[in-house]
């Protein structure tokens, strides 16, 4: 090979700056309890702690449309009832939209119409709502863990 | 509100927000995603309604 053919000097690469990985911000054990509390108790509420209003209101929104839904449809509000699997399952599906269930059952609401034509659909609606929320909340956590933006 | 259709309509409607609102972050990939979990859940409870038309029960 012939020497001089080659330069005499080789133009250094180029420095490439890694790229810098996502920032991950810890809300706090405070926030992030308090997030995961206030979320459970009302839904959306824990994305607004966060100051995730978008999130928050249509969390909101929905899961209270959904349980509002389900009443109208003459749903029937599950009592905490221990005594098989399906009574604690459906107890804690109802459970899970927080307030919404515990004051609509302290004021007697939803004592249901098993004859009603939309029973089953109102019933649907309450679960749905109530293990929507659940979601909503691990979704709260991890943004306050900073897994999420 | 005896209309079955209609309801399974605004359940979907309402489950689909809340899962494209966890599940993207960008506004237009949340409506792509909305329209995507919408008409998946009607058309295939659509479609399971009828593969269940021939049985009895």
């Amino acid at each position: 090979m012939d020497m001089e053919s080659l330069p005499e000097q080789v133009e250094p690469i180029a420095q490439v700056e890694p790229i810098a990985p996502a920032i991950r911000v810890h809300a706090g054990i405070l926030k992030t309890f308090s997030a995961c509390l206030f979320g459970l108790l009302i839904p959306g509420m824990g994305h607004a702690i966060l100051r995730k209003w978008d999130r928050a209101l249509v969390f909101m929104g929905s899961i209270t449309a959904m349980f509002a839904f389900g009443l109208f449809l003459n749903a029937r509000l599950f009592n905490p009832d221990f005594s098989d699997i399906f009574s604690i399952l459906k107890f804690i599906a109802d459970a899970g939209s927080g307030l919404l269930y515990w004051l609509c059952w302290l004021r007697g609401l939803g004592t249901g119409a098993p004859a009603a034509y939309t029973y089953d659909f109102g019933n649907v609606f309450i679960y749905t709502a109530g293990l929507l929320n659940m979601l909503v909340v691990v979704d709260a956590f991890d943004i306050a863990l900073g897994r999420k933006p | 509100m005896n209309d079955h259709f209609l309801l399974m309509v605004i359940f979907s409607a309402l489950v689909s927000l809340v899962f494209a609102f966890i599940a993207k972050i960008d506004a237009r990939q949340r409506g792509k995603y909305f329209l995507y979990i919408f008409c998946c859940f009607v058309l295939l409870s659509v479609l399971v309604g009828w593969l269940m038309y021939p049985f009895p029960f």
